[in-house]
């Protein structure tokens, strides 16, 4: 019962268990037919639908692949999301197919989709294969960090016959994203402790794209020497590294910035906090240049 | 000095060490001299507050635990005379879940919200175990309670299932990730608050050491040697309730010490629970504390699950220990 709860806790949720059994007893019956889903499986990485007829019918499975498809024009073709996609508003009228990680292949099917752009996660890669095995072409696309976004816009904007307004809406994004790079730094950033929870204590390393939203923005990561997008650490590490400021993903003081064991942190204890709430800090989209305009802002605005 | 006279020196030492190390280790760049000092109240705020605000209150409270989940372990084996029983084995761990993720579904506030669920969860699931095992007015039957607590603890098990993968809140699975255990929650205040639930219950299951060398021969025996059989099971079952209900409010679910600690204090040690219960308070204080401090320093900046460390340290030392025993 322990290691029930532990299981729980340690892995995402499989919607599609039962859906995957009966597949696995299928592809007991037909072995034929899971080799071909190895073989187009293999096959997924660069798939070019045939001729000119462009995707027109596509489920996205990442929010941050939703918004690249509106962000390129091509939010009129998506007909199935992942229940974590909200942004644009006009997404949340689209269906949605519930998880995006770990996605029920039978869901998704259903919506007769030519085109699944999906993130390239382990738990998805079965599910993917099984689309393959359908006819449905898939396309899988990293986006942890802002420099994987416009490989990614111009490869949908090609599978949709977006291409141009892709490279455009891109180039402007490359642009902007070059001057923010190239804006002086200051001399001494303040420490930025990016906590994504507090008991255990997990922070954000530098190996995430909210690593780099804070140095545009003009702070320093306190974990950014961290390869990791996100680590456990202990209470005692996080007092030590003494952070200048703690930026919470909250619109209020959290609770737990009143147990004692986090008033040993002075920036705790002095209540030094940087509200930043919102989609655009919570995943990397065109939208980061936005997040670190009002990041930036409320970080000059605590005092020094 | 006699030979348990000296055992009793070693484990004494053992807790004291494994005490000194959890003051005196750790991630920040604090440790030995610079450590004892700080803890006197010599050094810079940071490292004061360090040492006396965060290393002290952890290592009394990993020890505190550790010791009363090895002395719960010890007598819920007693009780049901099975020796795969352990601390959560009466529905504790899955009621602490459910009451842990209701509490961050439901929104509830407050710095203690979570460990407060999940300590009332614990004891919902208990309560409604026993009830199970009530049969003819007030007889326990521990053979209900085995597999009440096996079920109960499943369904609520099912239950936080149910709730993570219909729930839109990401956070709820970390919540889980508290469940798992760890002493990240340590102060002075968390240290109260488990003694004021802890002393008490340790108090009377030391008391009930000789009729539990009874009940451990069988309930048929054990009643025609005198002991009182029917209250002492129900009074066992609620003081290891309260306390591992305390353990859980305060660094979750920590699995192994409840469970190897009684077994290598009796192959060592003999079966005897008036010095069973203080050893094994003494060792799985000591291993809990000692394994705290190696999860915070092993890989540090990063910081390992404790339970993962008890495990890697304690297993094959307790793999030695079965060979030896079973030779």
């Amino acid at each position: 019962m322990r290691s029930a709860a532990k299981r729980a806790a340690g892995l995402p949720a499989e919607p599609s268990g039962e859906f995957t059994r009966r597949l696995d007893r299928a592809a007991v019956l037909l072995p034929l037919l899971v080799l071909g889903a190895v073989l187009a499986g293999a096959c997924t990485a660069d798939p070019r639908p045939s001729g000119p007829a462009a995707a027109r019918r596509i489920v996205s499975l990442a929010p941050s692949l939703t918004e690249l498809l509106f962000a390129i024009g091509a939010g009129d073709r998506v007909v199935g999301r992942t229940r974590w996609c909200d942004y644009p508003p006009a997404a949340l009228a689209i269906p949605s197919v519930g998880e995006g990680i770990g996605f029920d292949p039978e869901a998704v099917a259903a919506l007769a989709p030519n085109l699944v752009a999906l993130y390239p996660a382990a738990s998805n890669r079965a599910a993917a294969g099984r689309l393959a095995a359908l006819g449905i072409p898939t396309v899988e696309l990293r986006t942890d960090s802002l420099d994987q976004l416009p490989p990614a816009a111009r490869t949908l904007g090609r599978l949709t016959g977006h291409a141009r307004e892709a490279d455009s809406v891109t180039r402007d994004f490359e642009s902007l994203l070059d001057s923010a790079r190239a804006a002086p730094r200051p001399a001494a950033p303040p420490s930025v402790l990016i906590l994504a929870w507090d008991n255990p204590p997990i922070v954000i390393g530098g190996g995430s794209f909210q690593s780099e939203l804070v140095a545009l923005a003009g702070g320093a990561n306190a974990f950014g020497d961290l390869p990791q997008p996100s680590a456990p650490v202990s209470v005692e590490t996080i007092a030590a590294r003494d952070p200048d400021i703690v930026l919470v993903s909250d619109s209020t003081v959290p609770d737990w910035t009143r147990r004692p064991e986090w008033r040993v942190v002075r920036a705790v204890r002095q209540r030094r906090f940087v509200f930043i709430h919102g989609s655009d800090f919570a995943r990397p989209t065109f939208r980061a240049l936005d997040a670190v305009r009002r990041l930036r802002a409320a970080l000059e605005a605590v005092p020094r | 000095m006699s030979r348990g006279m000296s055992r009793w020196v070693i484990l004494g030492v053992a807790a004291l060490a494994a005490l000194a190390v959890g003051v005196m280790v750790g991630p920040a760049d604090v440790a030995g001299g610079a450590a004892l000092r700080a803890l006197l109240g010599r050094g810079d705020d940071v490292t004061i507050g360090i040492v006396r605000q965060l290393r002290a209150p952890r290592a009394l409270l990993a020890f505190g635990v550790g010791g009363s989940l090895a002395v719960t372990g010890a007598v819920l084996q007693a009780l049901v005379r099975n020796p795969l029983a352990d601390p959560y084995l009466l529905g504790l761990s899955g009621g602490a879940g459910l009451g842990a993720v209701l509490a961050i579904a439901l929104g509830l506030g407050g710095a203690w919200a979570v460990p407060a669920a999940a300590a009332i969860g614990a004891l919902l699931a208990v309560a409604l175990v026993y009830r199970l095992a009530v049969v003819a007015g007030a007889v326990l039957d521990t053979r209900v309670l085995l597999l009440g607590g096996v079920v109960v603890g499943a369904f609520c098990a099912a239950l936080v299932g149910a709730v993570l993968a219909l729930s839109p809140a990401d956070q709820l699975r970390n919540a889980l990730l508290w469940l798992l255990g760890g002493f990240d929650g340590a102060s002075w205040q968390a240290l109260g608050v488990f003694a004021a639930y802890a002393v008490l219950p340790l108090a009377i299951l030391y008391r009930a050491s000789r009729a539990l060398d009874l009940l451990s021969l069988g309930e048929e025996p054990a009643r025609f040697l005198g002991a009182d059989v029917e209250p002492l099971k129900r009074t066992v079952y609620l003081a290891a309730s309260v306390l591992t209900a305390a353990a859980v409010a305060v660094s979750g679910i920590i699995g192994f010490v409840g469970l190897v600690v009684p077994h290598a204090i009796r192959i060592l040690w003999g079966h005897s629970h008036r010095s069973l219960l203080p050893a094994a308070f003494l060792l799985g204080g000591a291993l809990l504390a000692g394994a705290d401090a190696v999860a915070r320093v092993a890989f540090a900046p990063l910081s390992l699950p404790v339970g993962v460390v008890t495990a890697v340290v304690g297993v094959p030392v307790f793999a030695v220990l079965l060979r030896k025993w079973a030779s």
